[in-house]
């Protein structure tokens, strides 16, 4: 049979659970904001009934502590999401950046400075302009300067775009110490973790740790594998180890072939951070594709424009009558001891770009007479013209060429935008299902509090009645003796 | 169902969104493009540098066009003072070989026929900006020279067979200049100075020789040799004007479809516009009403 010390016992025990679950509810409310919070609630838990002569009675209940409300698969597809999504915001900020040298000419005579397509068309009109009168000066002084002016744009953008390349090899490598420092944090929380609740969810040593790899899924691509005792291992996107339980493995970086390299224990692991996501990997994505392609696109068009049309001026005669060194279609090779050459001679692909120049001074030395002509004819600045018009780079004339590249180019970076776009539109939606989950809604927490409290009244009325119960008992029916 | 409690800051990132929205729009309508990035229109991009490269090269060979018409006009001019002086000459030859002319007056025929020689030699060394336009590509020095020290006297031609073309920029090659030999010099009875030379020997010493008659008649075959030359010259003129008018219309025509391809829509975007601040303005009446309040409120 149950007593009225049992009851009041249970009563009391009630209001310590009441008031602990408060305390649950202020701690969410005071959290709502706190980035990486997750909302707890608390843990009511029935007292083990007493059996008393065949007959349980129930012993109340009490509140043994707070879960936190989390789901660690949306967590860990959120992570993944982020990897890719920050991937590509970053190389979207990056080609943004690289597509600006290379903006649409609106065709209005003002707005066609710098732009390399238009440079190559007045190169070849200024060429074929000489053909009406090969012995103007004037003409041949405008070959001279719309050559300046094509090789110092090709060169220029070339420079830029290996200034972009190297201001992004700072950033990725700034990211290397980021990692480290979040890496190494991990590696303590999990220590704690282990050791505090190795069975059950940690709670706010949880979200931290869970702050720390959304954070450093921004960063670098990486999976991450539960270990017994709530514990976590991370690796690379290839299984590199970065964290096993309490230990992290740095990230280091070292020069090599001109960027950095980044290495786990000595392994270069940059192609797989390349591929695997993250900031890194889209400022390293960047940094040895998409710079590099469009480089190597302009050291073609450079070393073919520049040996092509140096090859065919080296074969002709100039308005001094020299000859120059060359061999013409015909196969007649020319008497003059320097080669007549237009732009700096480029001996190999790469790296064109960047050396195109005009080394060709004396606006009397373009070759516009073919070997052997008199210095009136123009057949070899109309070959020189023509090749304008003649599938002479990779397959395609310049301007085609050019064109192509502009075009893959403006594609490339409108994929990676219709990427980003989607990528953070799925990180959103994920984010979003998070918070519906384990974010603090402050409504909830209202309706909770107010039951809670409500609850508490209903067990300090209950405890009033026994104490009133109690006090009948003890004064036997003697009403005032004890109140 | 739980939702997002955090619903607020998803729609301040649309207003975000929206504001990025008004200023890509603004900047369209103010530079009047619709392509400031290749990213926004790669296919238009690469399409935009074909157009202006053609459009370009029309522009150009517009500019050459007329630079060459003048050295061809030039040319046409010339050969036409040479038809006259050989009309005149051909007058000169006829009068004298009619047999009513005294000795002193055969040998002022030879005189007259001698100052027209001199004419058309100087009309074959034309030059047009310092440049001979009839000694091929030998440009730099004269064409024609008369050596009188012999009888009859000659006239060599120090130029080449070398033909100038323009080409046109949908591939055609237009003559720019016929050289001087093939007009003047050309051998046989088709040669002015050669017969213009005997003819000046013949009546030199004043009296009438048969070799006269058979000059005359060469003299008029040359000229009418002369005559077709310069139709050459003249189809260049007539194929270049033709080809500068094709190349305008084709440029016009470019020119409509460039912009077209990149000029901003303004009505589009205005609209576009005045839709995206709508839209602003309704986020912002959402977020200043489901922004405040909770249940707290009304414990």
């Amino acid at each position: 049979m149950g007593t009225i010390n049992s009851a009041l016992n249970l009563i009391s025990s009630a209001l310590d659970a009441d008031q602990a679950a408060l305390n649950v509810v202020s701690n969410n409310v005071a959290n709502a904001d706190t980035t990486g919070y997750t909302r707890e609630i608390p843990n009511f838990q029935e007292a083990p009934p007493t059996e008393i002569n065949g007959v349980a009675y129930g012993m109340g209940a009490t509140v043994t502590g707070a879960t936190s409300v989390r789901d660690r698969v949306l967590e860990q597809r959120l992570s993944q999401q982020q990897q890719l999504s920050s991937a590509s915001s970053t190389r979207l900020t990056a080609l943004d950046t690289l597509q600006a040298l290379f903006t649409p000419d609106s065709g209005s005579s003002t707005s066609t400075a710098g732009d390399i397509g238009s440079d190559l068309t007045s190169f070849f009109n200024s060429v074929s302009s000489l053909e009406s009168n090969p012995t103007n000066n004037a003409l041949r002084q405008d070959v001279l300067s719309t050559a300046s002016t094509l090789a110092g744009d090709i060169s220029n953008a070339a420079a830029s775009l290996s200034t972009q390349q190297s201001a992004l090899d700072q950033e990725a490598t700034g990211i290397a110490s980021q990692v480290n420092a979040l890496t190494s944090a991990i590696a303590q929380l999990n220590q704690q973790i282990q050791s505090r609740s190795p069975t059950a969810d940690a709670g706010i040593l949880e979200d931290q740790r869970q702050q720390d790899i959304s954070q450093l899924s921004r960063l670098i691509g990486i999976n991450q594998v539960t270990t017994e005792n709530n514990g976590l291992s991370i690796t690379t996107t290839s299984g590199q180890l970065l964290v096993s339980q309490s230990t992290s493995y740095q990230l280091t970086t070292g020069k090599s072939g001109g960027v950095n390299h980044f290495y786990i224990g000595g392994t270069d692991v940059t192609t797989e951070l390349t591929t695997g996501g993250g900031e890194l990997g889209g400022y390293l994505t960047v940094r040895d594709q998409d710079i590099p392609n469009a480089t190597a696109s302009l050291d073609q068009l450079a070393y073919s424009v520049s040996t092509q049309v140096n090859a065919l001026n080296n074969a002709g005669t100039d308005l001094n009558g020299e000859e120059g060194t060359g061999t013409n279609s015909s196969g007649v090779t020319g008497t003059g001891t320097t080669p007549l050459y237009i732009f700096n001679q480029p001996t190999q692909v790469s790296g064109s770009a960047l050396a195109m120049s005009v080394v060709m001074t004396d606006p009397n030395e373009i070759a516009a007479a073919a070997l052997g002509s008199g210095t009136g004819d123009n057949s070899n600045v109309l070959s020189v013209a023509t090749f304008a018009t003649q599938a002479t780079v990779n397959g395609l004339t310049p301007s085609n060429y050019y064109s192509q590249f502009v075009s893959q180019l403006g594609s490339t970076i409108s994929r990676v935008q219709t990427e980003s776009t989607s990528q953070s539109a799925s990180v959103t939606q994920l984010q979003s299902q998070i918070d519906s989950l384990s974010g603090v809604n402050l409504n909830d927490e209202a309706s909770s509090m107010q039951r809670y409290e409500r609850a508490y009244q209903a067990a300090s009325e209950v405890f009033t009645i026994l104490n009133q119960v109690m006090a009948s008992a003890l004064n036997l029916g003697v009403q005032t003796a004890v109140a | 169902m739980r939702v997002n409690p955090f619903y607020v800051s998803n729609l301040a990132a649309s207003l975000d969104q929206t504001q990025s929205t008004e200023a890509q729009l603004s900047n369209e309508l103010s530079s009047g493009v619709s392509i400031t990035s290749l990213s926004s229109n790669p296919v238009a991009a690469g399409e935009n540098v074909l157009l202006l490269n053609q459009i370009q090269r029309d522009d150009s060979f517009t500019q050459s066009s007329s630079l060459v018409q003048g050295q061809l006009q030039v040319a046409d001019s010339a050969l036409g003072s040479v038809v006259s002086q050989l009309t005149q000459a051909i007058s000169l030859a006829t009068s004298a070989s009619n047999g009513t002319l005294n000795s002193s007056q055969l040998q002022a025929v030879s005189t007259q026929l001698a100052g027209i020689r001199d004419e058309i030699t100087s009309l074959a060394n034309t030059s047009y900006q310092g440049q001979f336009i009839f000694g091929g590509s030998q440009t730099t020095t004269a064409p024609f020279a008369t050596d009188t020290s012999t009888s009859p006297a000659s006239t060599t031609y120090n130029g080449d067979e070398n033909v100038n073309y323009l080409q046109t920029p949908n591939g055609q090659s237009v003559q720019l200049n016929v050289p001087g030999d093939q007009i003047f010099t050309t051998s046989g009875s088709n040669s002015v100075f050669q017969t213009l030379n005997s003819l000046i020997n013949d009546y030199s010493s004043g009296s009438s020789v048969q070799s006269a008659v058979v000059d005359l008649q060469s003299l008029n075959t040359a000229m009418n040799y002369v005559s077709q030359q310069r139709v050459a010259i003249d189809n260049s003129l007539t194929r270049l004007t033709a080809a500068s008018d094709a190349v305008t219309v084709e440029q016009t025509q470019l020119t409509t479809a460039q912009t077209n391809l990149m000029q901003a829509d303004l009505a589009g975007l205005s609209t576009k516009l005045s839709l995206a601040e709508s839209q602003q303005t309704a986020l912002e009446a959402v977020i200043s009403q489901l922004g405040s309040g909770s249940l707290f409120e009304k414990l």
